[in-house]
């Protein structure tokens, strides 16, 4: 079972490099994969700044303006925040490593 | 003749009812939701965020199965907006305060849309217009008050329609769909065309028309709107509706005979597919084989490109399907223009259908290209058929040469693989820029085929958006314009004893493919269940008529009047 008394917060930071940062497309299906999770999930923009969006949140992911280039940090946490961050490392990833050579 | 309109044709049937005025309106207007606690506001407010989040997806779905795949990944952000916690909290904790749930969905609402407006990016600040469009969605399915709905079965008259009612609308309640604006290619009138609602669009003066009528037919086929219509005008629809299920009967008749004029011109007749499942429907229509299997659509609503191993077997499926002897033409993934794919990470272009489309890619995505090339190289082996594939968006020499290089790299990968592997690809063109209709003859030097993408190269030569609807005039690929380029492809292909064929909407129009034909285009390549009309109208003509209608509509200055050549031979045919 989990148990809050031991749990971390996890977080994993990112750089995004795909030409089109977050936009409308690749921030839906992050937010997709994040509403899966029971897990409290952020998304920070550590490049700007600006404070952290709810990961679950499409309007929150795209105001968060993640562009080329761009660090962002993942934070969950909650039961299954260690697959969470797993899983949208690999979303990030995946989008990063399709990105126009 | 009073009463009286023409607009131009979206899809085909005859339709005759009351007038359905529909007005889009937005927010204002949402009758006030009465709630006898805030605890019931909070879970209506989740309830119709969820049903609206529903009908987008159901939405995206259809888009989706109607080809319009790009229009559908909006309609899914859209769904996600429905949902989304930050929205849907923050209305819930304005309905707890007090405030009024429909007050409360649009209150909050706002306050997302203004944040997405204020970013300095122009692509997200355009999805603001999105939020709010999400949130009438939601008031509606709260309020109940789902659409407004014709009390009768009735023809919808509008300037024009958000495609989404016409998927939304209860089956039986539209007989047909007239619009003062819109364009045949709009997604309304392909949505109406796959519901077989017979849809008339871009009539000047419709509305002002139907001002205080009460009855309105539409011929679907002929563009003729007749407003509170007369017995003899009544009686004149009736006989054609007669005559054209005559014909449909006669041309399902035809089916399984190979398609030729009537004095025995064969006419190859291909089915336009998109996946190997499509191919059962190619051959059940009675197809000679496949002209143009769109891969695109392997490569869409996915998070990577599909494998080698995937793509081979799904086009050794399509290949066995139809065997040794009919061709299954390969079209390249046409990526780019209204077909973006997120993950190849792509900038998003201010002009996608003049931006880096199709084997424009293969300089960048060069290993992308390889891979399908190969995939069709494997699958040819593995089912013991000669490959065939083209390329779209094909603009220059250099274009051509850059297909057939990467082509026969593929195929050394797959030899040195110690794979099975034919000797040779047939080859080709989609002629579908016109600079590559004006290299005609040095293409055709180049490669073993053309396909003429004709709503690409009615755009292009037009220069008219396809997605466009103030240009629907200029979006007709019977304009001689068009026409005439066709003609330039056609005596290139022919100097060099290569075939030509012709995939494009107008090769599945009866009237577009008689011209077709006459203008010396060897194939056509249609939606399978358009086959059958082909073949029939091809049977009822004489080679030495469809090249004098030919001549006529090159000699022609506008498509109404070759439109109207056309018609007087299908017509005087019945």
């Amino acid at each position: 079972m989990y148990d809050s008394e031991e749990s971390v917060v996890k977080s994993i930071e990112v750089e995004v490099r795909s030409e089109s940062g977050l936009h409308a497309r690749p921030a839906a299906a992050f937010v997709r994969a994040a509403a899966k999770f029971a897990s409290a999930i952020r998304l920070e923009n550590v490049t700007t700044g600006r404070p952290s969006a709810d990961a679950k949140s499409i309007v929150g992911v795209m105001t968060a303006g993640v562009e080329h280039g761009h660090l962002v940090r993942v934070i969950a946490d909650g039961p299954d925040e260690d697959r969470a961050v797993e899983m949208l490392r690999g979303i990030l990833a995946r989008i990063d490593r399709t990105a126009g050579k | 003749m009073p009463g009286r309109l023409t607009g131009i044709p979206a899809a085909p049937g005859i339709a005759r009812g009351p007038v359905w005025r529909y007005r889009p309106r937005g927010a204002a207007g949402v009758p006030v939701v009465a709630v006898s606690s805030r605890g019931e506001a909070e879970l209506r407010i989740r309830r119709a965020a969820a049903a609206a989040a529903a009908q987008l997806q159901a939405l995206a779905q259809r888009l989706c199965d109607l080809d319009h795949p790009g229009d559908a990944e909006i309609l899914e952000a859209q769904a996600l907006m429905a949902i989304d916690p930050a929205i849907v909290e923050e209305a819930v904790r304005l309905a707890r305060s007090g405030l009024d749930p429909v007050e409360a969905v649009l209150a909050s609402a706002e306050t997302s849309a203004e944040a997405l407006a204020s970013l300095d990016d122009a692509l997200l600040a355009a999805r603001a217009a999105d939020v709010r469009d999400v949130a009438v969605r939601v008031v509606r399915a709260l309020s109940g008050a789902h659409l407004e709905l014709p009390m009768v079965p009735s023809v919808a008259v509008a300037d024009d329609i958000p495609p989404s009612l016409l998927a939304e609308m209860p089956p039986g309640l539209l007989l047909g769909v007239a619009l003062a604006g819109g364009s045949p290619t709009a997604h309304v009138a392909i949505l109406a065309r796959s519901l077989g609602l017979p849809a008339v669009v871009a009539v000047e003066a419709l509305l002002d028309a139907v001002h205080g009528a009460s009855e309105i037919a539409i011929d679907g086929e002929t563009g003729a709107i007749f407003v509170d219509p007369d017995s003899a005008e009544l009686q004149a629809l009736a006989d054609r509706q007669a005559i054209r299920g005559d014909r449909d009967r006669a041309a399902t008749a035809l089916r399984g005979t190979p398609a030729a004029t009537a004095d025995g011109q064969r006419v190859v007749l291909l089915a336009n597919i998109r996946s190997a499942d499509d191919a059962t429907r190619a051959l059940e229509a009675g197809a000679d084989g496949v002209g143009l299997f769109r891969t695109e659509y392997l490569f869409m609503r996915r998070q990577s490109a599909p494998t080698e191993a995937d793509q081979t077997s799904e086009y050794r499926r399509a290949m066995e399907a139809f065997g040794p002897g009919r061709p299954v033409v390969i079209r390249m993934a046409d990526i780019g223009g209204d077909k973006p794919i997120p993950y190849l990470g792509r900038p998003e272009e201010p002009n996608p259908f003049l931006g880096v489309r199709a084997i424009r890619l293969g300089h960048e995505s060069r290993e992308l290209l390889l891979t399908q090339l190969r995939a069709i190289w494997r699958a040819a082996g593995l089912a013991g058929v000669t490959p065939y594939v083209m390329a779209p968006m094909v603009a220059t020499i250099a274009d051509a040469r850059l297909l057939i290089e990467l082509r026969d790299e593929a195929r050394e990968a797959v030899v040195a693989s110690g794979a099975e592997c034919p000797d040779r690809m047939v080859t080709g063109v989609m002629i579908e820029v016109p600079s590559a209709a004006i290299l005609a003859p040095e293409l055709a030097r180049l490669v073993d085929f053309f396909s003429i993408g004709t709503n690409d190269l009615t755009q292009y030569v037009l220069a008219a958006d396809r997605g466009n609807p103030s240009l629907a005039g200029l979006q007709d690929a019977l304009h001689p314009a068009v026409l005439r380029t066709i003609a330039t492809v056609v005596a290139g292909a022919d100097a060099a004893g290569i075939p030509v064929a012709a995939c494009g909407e107008l090769a599945g129009d009866p009237a577009g493919a008689l011209v077709l034909v006459g203008l010396g285009v060897d194939e056509l390549s249609a939606e399978p269940r358009l086959l059958d009309g082909i073949r029939a109208a091809l049977a009822d003509v004489t080679g030495g008529q469809v090249r004098e209608l030919a001549a006529r509509a090159l000699a022609a200055t506008d498509a109404e009047t070759v439109r109207a050549y056309a018609r007087e031979i299908l017509d005087a045919k019945g």
